[in-house]
């Protein structure tokens, strides 16, 4: 990987790969998670993407991408942890596919910059009908959150581990503060964060990274920049008192339960890899305790799995369930914790869990997103390692660090989505 | 066994293919410089065939639906009692396999061991062993499976759009079956299907990725067991589907934020070859790029009025003896969506199709299927699939040149017909 370093907040990574036929853009701009601002930052890329100084509309965009072979450019907004991303991403093929030799990458990049330092707007304000209809799409995908019954379950459970912190503030912003935006009013925050946030810039795939440098100075040299930092996140600590029990009802003929637990472990600690082991064996795969006795053994679920959410330090797991079966799934995965913890890991188990680690992360090389995005969010955990490093640690866990690290976790919250005629 | 090479100067891709004497088919696309390695072992069997002639037999059987999706899942058993996830692990390849309505296929990706697990893979998906324990140990967690599908809004919008589209094809019936229907199963039937469907002359493996050619092709020829291939095809009994819809519209209730659409056509037109039916393909994406593309007149009066938002999608799914275009997405009001789109197109009808969108529309398909080498995973499912329907993916070049704007206009006046559009939704409760 080579780093450019465009200015104190805006750098450039490059990841060359061109056994791949695509290159890839992506671009994340950093913000605390905070009340006050998820709003506007789950809007912002909505308006910055449907028109530019390059091209002034919607249509204009989707035509010239349309003559990029199809390119495409997405946009989102995500959390790691406490850090709420906007992200941008654009990928073509690349330059040596182009039939007329077309340069794909930097016309590619030429947009995402306009999107980016040089968006649509006349008097102070962004264009007024587009903000209108971004923000009825950015209400859409709030309420759109129910939709997935085995992500909302999962989703909720962790706000709930999380109460009273930022990280429980939804990341896509909402209704009430999102209804209040005026096109002047998020212009105003456009301009007050596009220089004063860390925005890193990955391109994966092949390109003349000098050019692409340049490029991105192009726009960036007009702008003035203060110096940020990346925001950061601290974990859990469970506070006293009973589990934190949560029920909901929906009309749904599956029950989805969850748990959340507290992991008590930062991303940068030692026993961090121990930790990530730790989920695979309980609950992540098919070599899973969870998999295997929740499912294959009781057969109370179609899936049961475990999830790390290491920013915040804690692990979530989830099943669907007939309603009845809530208190058995409840049981049975706290004995399935104590298994581990007794030091009850099979060979087969331990060997497994490690070796599907280690093929995701080598699965990573031929992924440029992933490349891309495990470098940023290693950036974001405080704990910048290659690819090759999270392997050799992995590959050092023992058994034992295992069943330490497992002793460590503390159930905080039960959650319970069911029907509404079930009780 | 003998592989041919070929080479494609448009992608850079080569591939080594040919069949067994056992009659399956092998396909490898060597990608060195790739750190994975994917292998998917298929039969040209799916949730559609709950009525069929075994070869050498003059009776149909009939069979519980969902059994294709049950015998997926009893896969997974062996003899000695094992689970073949556990040998899987061992080698650090992650397994998977899907049933959908016209294949069922078992899977693996790896970064290591490729050997190993490409043994396991052929090992297992030729050794059924199913007991009424085993069987009925399945009832809960497909059970599970099925209560799933019936809380997800988006699979039971398309289930009810198909069913608006079908009247008896069996494409209609959800891929799992019903918990009534899957309670009918037993070892019997499973066998009966095994037997059947997975004579390896009824299968196909593709490998793509890090993998050496030679020792691929030594793990397959040690690892296929005796199979005397059908030398007559099996009987696909299906009932005649009427050229109208069944239905225009449907509506439900579920528990979701805002209402759901799928809109869409029925496709009567069945080619005979795979070539006519890659050359139909691409007509038709190529229209619906056109169309409903985000550039579209129609995308931007829609997106412009509100009525659609950035999950509105086209797609085309097509098999030898069925097909149909959806457009889905999410809306304050469907109906009038469904009307505008019907209107519009009626407009495009009169006044005709623009050739430079055409041309635009072409470009996009070639960047499209560049790009669909990237992805190992997806590269090897395609092949699988599309080989399934005697279409060479190799070959695109060859079909997608002869894709000329008066065919897709052609194709324009024969699909999109009001008579055979369809309208399902799901509205929030």
């Amino acid at each position: 990987m080579k780093v450019v370093r465009i200015n104190d907040n805006v750098s450039l990574r490059y990841i060359e790969m061109d056994k791949l036929k695509t290159t890839s853009v992506s671009v994340f701009i950093h913000r605390p998670l905070t009340d006050a601002d998820a709003s506007y930052n789950a809007l912002l890329p909505m308006v910055l993407k449907s028109g530019t100084e390059l091209c002034p509309d919607r249509a204009a965009i989707a035509k010239y991408l349309d003559n990029l072979y199809g390119a495409s450019m997405g946009v989102a907004t995500m959390k790691c942890g406490e850090d709420q991303v906007m992200y941008f991403d654009a990928e073509t093929i690349s330059d040596k596919y182009a039939p007329e030799g077309e340069p794909l990458v930097a016309d590619l990049l030429r947009l995402l910059m306009s999107v980016l330092f040089a968006p649509k707007a006349a008097g102070g304000a962004f264009d007024e009908k587009t903000t209108e209809i971004e923000k009825k799409n950015a209400i859409n995908k709030i309420l759109a959150f129910i939709n997935d019954k085995r992500q909302y379950a999962s989703t909720r459970c962790q706000q709930e581990t999380a109460r009273g912190t930022a990280f429980a503030i939804n990341r896509l912003g909402d209704e009430k503060r999102i209804n209040e935006i005026t096109a002047a009013r998020l212009y105003e925050y456009y301009r007050s964060i596009i220089t004063s946030s860390v925005i890193d810039i990955y391109i994966c795939g092949s390109t003349d990274i000098d050019q692409a440098a340049a490029a991105v100075r192009e726009y960036t040299d007009k702008l003035e920049f203060t110096a940020a930092q990346l925001p950061k996140t601290d974990i859990l600590s469970r506070p006293d008192g009973d589990i934190h029990q949560v029920k909901e009802e929906m009309d749904v003929a599956q029950g989805k339960l969850a748990m959340g637990f507290i992991t008590n472990t930062r991303p940068t600690d030692p026993d961090y890899d121990a930790l990530v082991v730790f989920n695979s064996v309980f609950g992540a795969g098919a070599h899973s305790k969870l998999f295997n006795n929740v499912r294959e053994k009781l057969s109370l679920a179609y899936y049961a799995a475990s999830q790390l959410e290491r920013f915040k330090g804690m692990i979530v797991v989830n099943a669907g369930i007939e309603f009845e079966n809530f208190q058995k799934a409840y049981d049975e995965t706290l004995v399935q914790l104590e298994e581990i913890r007794k030091g009850n890991i099979s060979e087969h188990e331990f060997t497994s869990s490690k070796i599907a680690i280690i093929n995701n992360y080598k699965s990573f090389y031929d992924d440029q997103r992933a490349m891309a995005s495990t470098n940023m969010m290693n950036r974001v955990a405080g704990n910048e390692r290659t690819v090759e490093e999270m392997t050799a640690a992995i590959e050092k866990v023992t058994v034992e660090d295992v069943v330490a690290v497992s002793k460590k976790l503390q159930l905080d919250t039960s959650y319970f989505l069911k029907g509404k005629e079930a009780e | 066994m003998e592989l041919r090479i070929r080479k494609s100067e448009k992608t850079g891709e080569t591939l080594y293919c040919g069949k067994h004497s056992s009659g399956l088919r092998i396909f490898i696309v060597p990608k060195p410089e790739y750190s994975g390695s994917y292998a998917i072992f298929g039969t040209d069997y799916g949730s559609v065939e709950s009525d069929f002639i075994v070869p050498g037999e003059t009776e149909v059987t009939h069979v519980p639906d969902g059994i294709a999706h049950y015998l997926e899942h009893k896969m997974f058993d062996q003899p000695d009692g094992s689970n073949v996830f556990d040998k899987f692990s061992k080698y650090g390849g992650s397994a998977n396999a899907f049933t959908s309505f016209n294949i069922t296929a078992y899977l693996f990706s790896a970064t290591a061991n490729f050997e190993e697990n490409l043994a396991t893979l052929l090992d297992y998906v030729q050794s059924p062993y199913y007991t009424d324990e085993t069987v009925q140990k399945e009832q809960g967690i497909i059970g599970q499976e099925i209560r799933m599908y019936d809380d997800t809004p988006g699979w039971q919008l398309f289930f009810n759009f198909i069913n608006c589209l079908y009247n008896s094809h069996p494409v209609k019936k959800e891929i799992a079956g019903t918990v009534e229907s899957i309670a009918k199963i037993t070892p019997e039937y499973l066998y009966k299907c095994y037997t059947t469907f997975y004579n390896l002359s009824n299968m196909a493996l593709v490998i793509v990725g890090n993998v050496d050619v030679d020792s691929a092709v030594k793990v397959i020829e040690d690892g296929i067991k005796n199979n005397e291939p059908f030398t007559e095809p099996i009987g696909r009994v299906h009932p005649d589907e009427a050229a109208e819809i069944a239905e225009r519209y449907h509506e439900r209730k579920m528990a979701v934020s805002a209402p759901m659409f799928m809109l869409g056509w029925k496709d009567n037109d069945v080619p005979k070859s795979g070539s006519e039916l890659l050359k139909k393909n691409l007509e038709i994406t190529i229209l619906l790029r056109m169309l409903f593309g985000r550039g579209s007149d129609i995308y931007q009066k829609l997106y412009n009025e509100g009525l659609i938002n950035n999950t509105f999608d086209t797609d085309y799914t097509m098999q030898k003896d069925y097909a149909f275009t959806t457009i889905d997405g999410e809306s304050p009001d469907p109906e009038r969506v469904y009307d505008t789109i019907l209107d519009e197109v009626d407009k495009v009808a009169k006044n005709g199709l623009s050739e430079t969108d055409f041309e635009l529309a072409k470009k996009v398909m070639w960047g499209k299927y560049i790009r669909s080498h990237n992805d190992i995973e997806t590269y090897a499912s395609t092949m699988l699939q599309l080989q399934f329907m005697d279409i060479d993916y190799f070959n695109f070049y060859d079909v997608y040149k002869t894709v000329t704007f008066d065919d897709v206009k052609a194709r324009f006046k024969e699909h999109f017909r009001r008579d055979r559009s369809a309208l399902s939704v799901i509205k929030p409760m």
